[in-house]
């Protein structure tokens, strides 16, 4: 499966990073959309089949949180897979977050992190990512 | 000796120029780190339980390189894009630090990082709470923390960092 992938954050940097992250990291992408605020985000998802979205938390017009939120509230998105990737480090408002079944990623992050993060919330297992493992022959002598 | 928000600040430092931007921050210059001028700033200010700013300063020669660890080799000949890169690691040194120093419950929000190199280096009666400064490459950078508000919000700062128990005496904290 390939991803439809939304990255929301205000920075153009930090979008470009991530996108750019997101390429290396060999997840499956069939698209990727951009957003600079929350609100543009909800827009985003009334146009576009997303299947995940990456999303800042500090923001202006609409921050992180408001809009995942409102994520939860409608029922077209409620079940979307999200990944907050913030330099947030306040425990409420994280504890919050993840109370809304969003997974977080601290700023700054390596790669794997986003990668393997990614992998776990849109339920890739391992056999999807990497493909089937072949056995060794020492593994069948016993 | 440094006091332990400075120990924090350049913690917060040193983990966002390596993870971020590909970069060491080496704790001594050389003398052609030295030599080099800090030419190049951007500031990003925040709100909450105290208000502040944090600057960042770099020699203007590492700005390509840290657009192209950042964003790749064609983007970082843009000099705006150079500017927005080492917003960004303003950005992330202070969203990382303010935790650190205030306690993992207090919530700031951040402004969008500023280009200030044309400005002056510092506002009337304002002195930086913390300094780191070191190496970077071939060049150097400085990072200031500035700290605004009432003795009791600046006390209570102390009182709720989240190593302060931990890592330093009570009335160290700046």
């Amino acid at each position: 499966m390939a991803f439809n992938i939304l990255v929301v954050d205000d920075s153009a940097v930090m979008r470009t990073m991530i996108v750019r992250t997101l390429k290396m990291s060999g997840v499956p992408i069939a698209s990727i959309h951009e957003a600079a605020n929350g609100e543009e985000g909800l827009r985003r998802l009334q146009d576009e089949w997303i299947d995940l979205l990456l999303l800042d938390v500090n923001m202006p017009v609409m921050n992180g949180e408001e809009m995942l939120q409102r994520i939860r509230a409608d029922e077209r998105t409620r079940d979307l897979a999200v990944v907050i990737v913030s330099t947030e480090g306040s425990e409420t408002r994280l504890a919050t977050l993840q109370s809304l079944g969003a997974a977080i990623v601290h700023k700054p992050f390596p790669p794997e992190t986003l990668r393997d993060t990614i992998l776990r919330v849109t339920g890739v297992t391992d056999a999807d990512y990497y493909g089937p493992v072949a056995a060794t022959s020492d593994s069948l002598d016993f | 000796m440094p006091t332990t928000t400075a120990q924090l600040l350049r913690r917060a430092t040193a983990s966002t120029f390596e993870d971020l931007a590909f970069l060491f921050l080496e704790p001594e210059c050389s003398e052609e780190q030295a030599a080099a001028p800090l030419d190049a700033a951007v500031s990003v200010d925040f709100h909450g339980p105290v208000r502040g700013r944090l600057t960042v300063r770099v020699s203007s020669m590492l700005m390509p390189t840290i657009a192209a660890n950042m964003l790749g080799e064609e983007q970082a000949r843009q000099v705006p894009l150079q500017r927005d890169a080492l917003g960004e690691v303003a950005n992330v040194v202070c969203g990382n630090a303010l935790p650190m120093i205030a306690g993992a419950d207090a919530v700031f929000r951040l402004d969008a990082p500023r280009w200030i190199a044309d400005e002056p280096r510092a506002r009337d009666g304002d002195a930086p709470a913390a300094t780191v400064s070191g190496g970077v490459d071939d060049g150097r950078a400085e990072v200031e923390l500035f700290l605004f508000g009432t003795p009791e919000q600046l006390h209570a700062l102390q009182t709720s960092g989240a190593d302060a128990t931990s890592t330093a005496p009570a009335g160290s904290i700046f």
